[in-house]
């Protein structure tokens, strides 16, 4: 066949020159390393990988130099690396960019990553694969460096989106990718329109709730890979997911994606030790509790007020902060309150007022000291980290905030100050994600999030890679309150917190539920009877039970089969 | 590249650079660099100007290398080189440019006392770079005799044994080229090319298959859309930059080389 070869004139040009000035000219010993140099940096086979030869101080993992190996001879250079959290996918995106670096297939690099990594991806790159990744911090930088390290919401606003635009980048990696399942939002659209040579999408959960979110992921990297959108929901929508047709599509996704499961990869995990820690309530704040749970906002009801009433009971299990803060909300919204609704609220706001501690915070800070140690605190609620925050302190013990919506130089100062200052980091929610934070390695939820991979994501900003001791985890549940039957009736009998739940979501998946949390709330919330809520949790959980025995069954099957 | 290798490498450069070496030792050395290699490595360009506008006392660094960290003193303080380490990619680049042209003579004694002529041979050390989206590079080295058109592969390490000299040794002359310089770099230029053409391409074929099929996985999910968006050409064009078969030539480094009529 015919190809295009191109050769470069400028070395024939000035050489013609030099003889005319007759010089200057080489020496004849630098002259033969120039060529010793070359040989040595020639890529000699289009298959195999360059970059570890290259690092020789990087100490990469089996799973990992294997994964990098698979997306550059078998994917192309397009994957979604979806390893567990943990496995160091981080390490994997690093190889893979340093190969097509290093064999000259890519030059200008995008990596868009959530707003709390961007400090250390760019540090990782630097310090780990010498790789000279810039973070963005003014507008300029798009065009004067090469490889740029930034968030999708600052690359996505204006004045960057026109010069991100205008950059021809060779490579896109993002990283939380899940992120992206949804192809309604402006991020999608943002990334979608990105132009991607090679491409890597990063997600320790490539699908949490739905089938349709693996087919925006993949179609974002190779569209049509899965078929066109209407084709798709033809056959997987309300349909459920019939094994063969899940086989199938399994099998196509697998083309694209790499999954390792901390099970497979023969790494010596350190363990987690799972504590239950039954709070007892005080009689003001059962009182509360109980005035909460009889509490309904007004006579309508539905989905709505079964939600707000169980997240008012949550947060009665957290902190008469948290419930302060959401009823003084619900008042402000409503913008003719009835007189019977003021009332209410008044009863309750008493009842708030009459709760004089908070058992979970003394019981907390009696655990922080006897672990002296430091410890990550989770919570559900802003309020409830502000109250902990001023608690903490009242009994001489250093802890810092965390939330989702620091800004980037924020979240790296706050866990510098952690690992260097403080004792205690108080987490909520939104601040999970994104902060790896190996050296510690005790973590107290003191609420529960009602969605298991959330829970999963707390556990692995400190159960991953790099952890040497084994994690401690305690859970916090108040007695006779919707989170001790969360937590008892369902997170306890499918082993939540002692297993490596990776495949927690292919299971979920698997069962159709479309959205674990709501269907919680359904159960919680809509059953009249707490015997009628134990049945139901109790086919929740033998069904997830079941999908998992399911599973296991055919690994055991497939590996005594070969 | 043996850090041994690296080390040995790493001496040679300085030394052909006229830097001092103070200090040689297994796992490290210590070098002083001359007012341009510091300009060419330390990258340091504002205290260089600002010494040429106040006509300071110039004091070019003195560096310690580290080549191997186990036959090294721990107090010691110095760069870690290793392959793939920034700074020996900063020098191999910089071994390129300060080598890229050359001009020798071959030196040898004259037998019988007479004087001996000197054929010149333009010769070319190139990479040639196979690219889709996978890459592979061959190195060939090229030369042509420009008085008889003759063109020898491996010229490099033909000559490699060979005393040369930079200057016209005395008891020699050299002879005029009968085919110019430019004229020869063509010839070099299409006889690489062929002998490329030539060469199996079935990689180019398989990254062609490969761009096919996502090509037509591409006009599979845009099917639908009547008038295609500006994303369907994005994403076509990204497929293009991503499989296009391309061959690439580049030129090393070359020059002139005077040898006798027996040399190679």
């Amino acid at each position: 066949m015919k190809i295009n070869i191109t050769s470069d004139t400028a070395w024939g040009d000035e050489f013609l020159e030099r003889i005319n000035e007759d010089g200057p000219w080489a020496n004849w010993e630098l002259f033969k390393m120039a060529v010793q140099i070359e040989e040595h940096l020639a890529i000699p086979e289009f298959e195999g990988l360059q970059a570890p030869k290259h690092l020789p101080q990087l100490k990469p993992l089996p799973h990992q130099l294997e994964a990098a190996k698979q997306v550059v001879e078998n994917m192309n250079g397009k994957a979604i690396l979806a390893d567990e959290v943990g496995l160091g996918k981080t390490i994997e995106a690093g190889l893979i960019l340093k190969e097509y670096m290093i064999r000259g297939l890519v030059k200008k690099v995008l990596i868009l990553v959530p707003a709390s990594l961007v400090t250390q991806w760019a540090f990782e790159m630097n310090t780990k694969f010498h790789i000279p990744a810039v973070v963005q911090h003014k507008s300029y930088v798009w065009d004067s460096c090469d490889v740029i390290v930034s968030s999708i919401d600052t690359a996505k606003r204006e004045p960057h989106r026109t010069i991100v635009f205008n950059q021809e980048y060779d490579m896109i990696i993002i990283d939380e990718a899940h992120k992206l399942k949804n192809n309604k939002t402006k991020n999608y659209a943002f990334a979608q329109s990105l132009k991607k040579k090679f491409c890597l999408l990063l997600t320790a959960t490539p699908i949490q709730n739905k089938i349709e979110e693996i087919f925006h992921l993949v179609s974002l990297l190779k569209p049509g890979h899965l078929g066109n959108a209407s084709l798709f929901s033809e056959k997987y929508k309300g349909r459920g997911t019939a094994i063969n047709e899940d086989h199938h599509l399994k099998e196509l996704v697998n083309t694209v994606m790499i999954r390792n499961r901390r099970a497979d990869t023969g790494i010596e995990w350190t363990k987690r030790i799972v504590e239950t820690v039954i709070v007892e309530f005080t009689p003001s704040e059962q009182a509360l509790y109980d005035a909460i749970s009889e509490f309904r906002p007004d006579n309508a009801v539905g989905i709505g007020s079964t939600f707000s009433a169980l997240t008012l009971q949550r947060e009665a299990c957290s902190s008469r902060e948290a419930v302060f803060y959401t009823l003084r909300n619900m008042e402000k919204k409503n913008e003719n309150p009835s007189q019977e609704f003021l009332d209410k609220l008044d009863n309750l706001y008493a009842k708030v007022n009459e709760v004089e501690q908070n058992s979970k915070a003394e019981k907390a800070v009696e655990l922080i000291k006897k672990i002296n140690d430091k410890v990550i605190i989770f919570t559900e609620y802003r309020a409830t980290q502000l109250y902990l925050q001023w608690y903490l302190k009242q009994h001489g013990i250093t802890s810092v905030p965390f939330r989702g919506g620091f800004k980037r130089g924020k979240k790296d100062w706050m866990k510098d100050l952690f690992q260097k200052h403080a004792q205690v980091l108080i987490a909520t929610e939104a601040g999970g994600e994104g902060i790896n934070l190996q050296f510690c390695h005790h973590l107290i939820n003191f609420d529960l999030p009602w969605n298991p991979m959330r829970l999963e994501q707390r556990i692995g900003r400190v159960h991953r890679l790099g952890q040497e001791e084994d994690v401690r985890i305690y859970n916090f549940a108040t007695q006779n309150t919707v989170e001790e039957h969360i937590l008892k009736l369902l997170y306890e009998k499918i082993n939540l917190f002692e297993k490596v739940i990776g495949e927690l979501d292919d299971i979920l998946t698997k069962l159709d539920i479309s959205n674990i949390e709501e269907y919680l709330i359904d159960v919680v919330g809509d059953s009249r009877s707490e015997g009628e809520m134990k049945i139901k949790m109790d086919n929740l959980s033998s069904m997830i039970q079941f999908a998992q025995e399911m599973k296991e069954g055919k690994k055991h099957a497939a590996t005594g089969n070969p | 590249m043996q850090q041994q290798e690296i080390h040995d490498f790493l001496i040679k450069y300085f030394q052909s650079n006229n830097c001092e070496i103070v200090e040689n030792n297994s796992g490290y050395f210590v070098v002083q660099l001359t007012i341009e290699m510091d300009k060419e490595l330390m990258n340091r360009p504002f205290y260089w100007h600002y010494l040429e506008k106040t006509g300071g006392e110039p004091n070019p660094m003195r560096v310690t290398m580290i080549t191997d960290q186990m036959k090294t003193p721990e107090d010691l303080k110095g760069e870690n080189i290793h392959f793939g380490s920034p700074r020996l990619h900063q020098i191999f680049e910089s071994t390129k440019r300060l080598a890229s042209f050359i001009r020798l003579f071959e030196n040898i004694k004259p037998f019988s006392g007479g004087q001996y002529p000197l054929f010149p041979w333009l010769c070319q050390n190139v990479k040639v770079s196979y690219k889709c989206d996978r890459k592979k590079d061959v190195f060939i080295s090229v030369g042509l005799n420009l008085i008889t058109g003759e063109i020898l592969e491996n010229f490099h390490n033909r000559i490699l044994n060979l005393h040369v000299t930079p200057k016209i040794p005395d008891f020699s002359y050299t002879l005029s080229p009968l085919i110019m310089p430019s004229s020869g770099l063509n010839r070099l230029d299409t006889y690489i090319r062929r002998t490329f053409e030539g060469d199996d391409h079935s990689w180019a074929e398989e990254a062609v298959k490969r761009w096919d099929n996502d090509l037509q996985l591409l006009e599979h999910f845009y099917e639908e859309m009547e008038e295609k968006n500006e994303t369907y050409f994005t994403e076509k064009e990204a497929l293009r930059s991503q499989y296009e078969p391309k061959i690439n030539i580049s030129v090393v480094n070359g020059g002139l080389f005077y040898l006798t009529e027996k040399a190679i």
